[in-house]
């Protein structure tokens, strides 16, 4: 059962991938080879979206774990009120992106947009701009969206395990006179490795796959500064009509997805051996 | 012991002036940080309340207060059947997914069979995969089976996604549930099936809880599958539904607009204030557990 609903689709998109197909005759056309692999490569909104998509993931994942894992040290403690702030921290991951993307639309809308608005308030006029509007910022405040609404996901799993953390070690540094900062990055930091190894890889695959966030704030544009891989294979696919070139895309991002995991457990095999010999 | 005690003598210097500021600090470092993730949310009620002029005059705080922005929210959105849909195809397809997964779950946790190896792979690798590998080979199908622009469009592809995550918790829980239940059930003269059923099924409420809480609000706001499958107004879901507002008449009207969402956000945070503790407790077991 499993099987056929990840082997089906996978086998069924290279197959497709192989085939010139509008989508409209009820068998798939012509088979073409690699073609649409390399019309791909000839296709400059291609490498526009893939560059994009992986400055996504660059700049999205250190800035999740980050904040997430500054969070979660700051909760990690006994202090009033702790369990009601990780609720609220939660509360954008269970938010539909819809919501989110529409509120955000609003706060960077150029003329009075909240953020404009602040802006000018504080006297940072010059700041002031159309975010989404403008090429060179759209990515980045898409990006910003996309962290504000996961960091809360990172903060309670590195969270879990800074609590699952063996008491006694962290108690024998501290005897042993490390400040705060030294037992941060000398004792919790490399035991809360494989946690927080993991809290990347799951924010990094959740970025090559991000469609909803993009789509619906700015549909990969302005001038394509914002289309991602899963943006460009929704629009060759039923805006374009381009069925064996999507299918190709998507085998492209399964690719990256399975490669980025089996890259990440090799290295983190490694890591682990060589520390312990 | 001997542990305990030079950790109490330690306190006094921890809790000096440097421990003071450090503790200002990150109180403050928390409180901006909470400022942050609520004021998205709490600006998306207050412009719920206000009227255009108030918006394009950039305040904040609606006031005068305009209730009256969410009967009509109500009535233009067509809300109340985007909620019909949205409640049958969450329910029905988190049911299926639980009933199959706990299935799935115990022939992987308790079971020994020849494959089984290879079927964890898969689940696995089917929590990692993008789910836009099968949204053209499924566009094509259901198209073929003449059933885009049905409810069974969303609650079968629902379903199916939904089980890599069902199976990997189930089978992490079935898994740690003591082996002497199973033998005294067998003593008794249980098959398999009753084993599963009376004796360990019962035991897993809280993994099942969480499953489906989980997946009840992944098919709530659900959004590629519903946009793709569902080409026509009738059988929307809120998200889609929701979505085709920005391109209706009611685009330039923000505080309506906001009012949708509001209704629409509803009934996910009350199902997450109520069951918080349970869903992120089951949700960090779930990532941990290796």
């Amino acid at each position: 059962m499993l099987a056929a609903f990840l082997l089906y689709p996978i086998g069924y998109s290279l197959w497709l991938s192989f085939h010139e197909w509008n989508g409209y005759t009820p068998r798939w056309g012509p088979f073409v080879g690699v073609a649409n692999y390399l019309a791909l490569a000839r296709d400059e909104v291609f490498w526009k979206a893939t560059w994009n998509s992986i400055v996504f993931v660059i700049v999205r994942t250190p800035l999740e774990v980050g904040l997430g894992f500054l969070l979660a040290l700051l909760l990690n403690r006994k202090m009033r009120g702790r369990s009601l702030l990780r609720t609220f921290f939660f509360v954008p991951v269970v938010m539909s992106l819809i919501v989110v993307t529409i509120i955000f639309q609003r706060i960077y809308e150029a003329n009075t947009g909240l953020l404009n608005t602040f802006l000018r308030g504080i006297g940072l006029e010059a700041l002031a701009h159309p975010w989404l509007g403008d090429p060179s910022t759209a990515l980045g405040a898409v990006i910003a969206v996309s962290v504000w609404k996961n960091v809360g996901f990172s903060l309670v799993i590195l969270l879990a395990g800074l609590q699952g953390l063996p008491r006694d070690v962290i108690d024998a540094a501290r005897v042993d006179g490390a400040d705060a900062w030294q037992l941060t990055t000398r004792v919790i930091a490399p035991l809360m490795r494989p946690i927080l190894a993991l809290t990347a890889l799951l924010s990094v695959i959740g970025g090559l796959k991000v469609f909803d966030l993009v789509f619906i704030m700015t549909r990969g544009g302005p001038t394509y500064s914002t289309e991602v891989l899963a943006t460009m294979l929704y629009r060759q696919a039923f805006e374009l009509n381009e069925m064996g070139a999507a299918s190709a895309i998507a085998v492209i991002l399964v690719a990256l997805v399975l490669g980025t995991a089996w890259l990440q457990t090799l290295l983190l095999r490694e890591g682990g051996t060589s520390r312990a010999g | 012991m001997s542990v305990t005690a030079p950790r109490v003598a330690m306190r006094p210097a921890r809790d000096g002036w440097s421990g003071l500021v450090g503790r200002v600090g990150a109180g403050a470092v928390l409180l901006i940080a909470l400022a942050i993730s609520v004021a998205p949310g709490v600006y998306m009620l207050s412009m719920s309340l206000m009227d255009n002029p108030q918006l394009f005059a950039g305040r904040i705080i609606a006031w005068p207060l305009r209730p009256e922005n969410y009967p009509q929210a109500w009535v233009a959105s067509d809300i109340g059947r985007l909620y019909g849909n949205s409640i049958v195809v969450a329910t029905a397809s988190t049911i299926l997914t639980l009933a199959i997964s706990a299935l799935a779950g115990y022939g992987l946790g308790r079971i020994r069979f020849a494959g089984r190896g290879m079927v964890y792979a898969l689940v696995l690798v089917g929590l990692t995969i993008p789910v836009q590998i099968a949204l053209i080979p499924l566009f094509i199908n259901l198209r073929s089976l003449g059933l885009l622009n049905t409810r069974l469009a969303l609650i079968g592809p629902y379903t199916g996604f939904g089980l890599a995550f069902g199976t990997y918790i189930m089978k992490g829980f079935f898994e740690g549930l003591p082996r002497e239940l199973e033998e005294a059930a067998r003593l008794d003269g249980a098959g398999e099936f009753a084993i599963f059923r009376r004796v360990m099924l019962p035991l897993t409420r809280p993994a099942l809880a969480t499953i489906a809480i989980f997946l009840f609000l992944q098919n709530w706001n659900e959004f590629l599958f519903a946009l793709t499958f569902i080409t026509e107004g009738g059988m929307r879901t809120l998200p889609t539904g929701i979505y085709a507002l920005l391109s209706s008449e009611f685009y330039g009207n923000y505080p309506i607009l906001a009012a949708s969402l509001v209704l629409f956000s509803i009934p996910v945070l009350v199902l997450y204030f109520v069951f918080q503790q349970q869903f992120i407790e089951g949700l960090t077991a779930g990532a941990l557990k290796h």
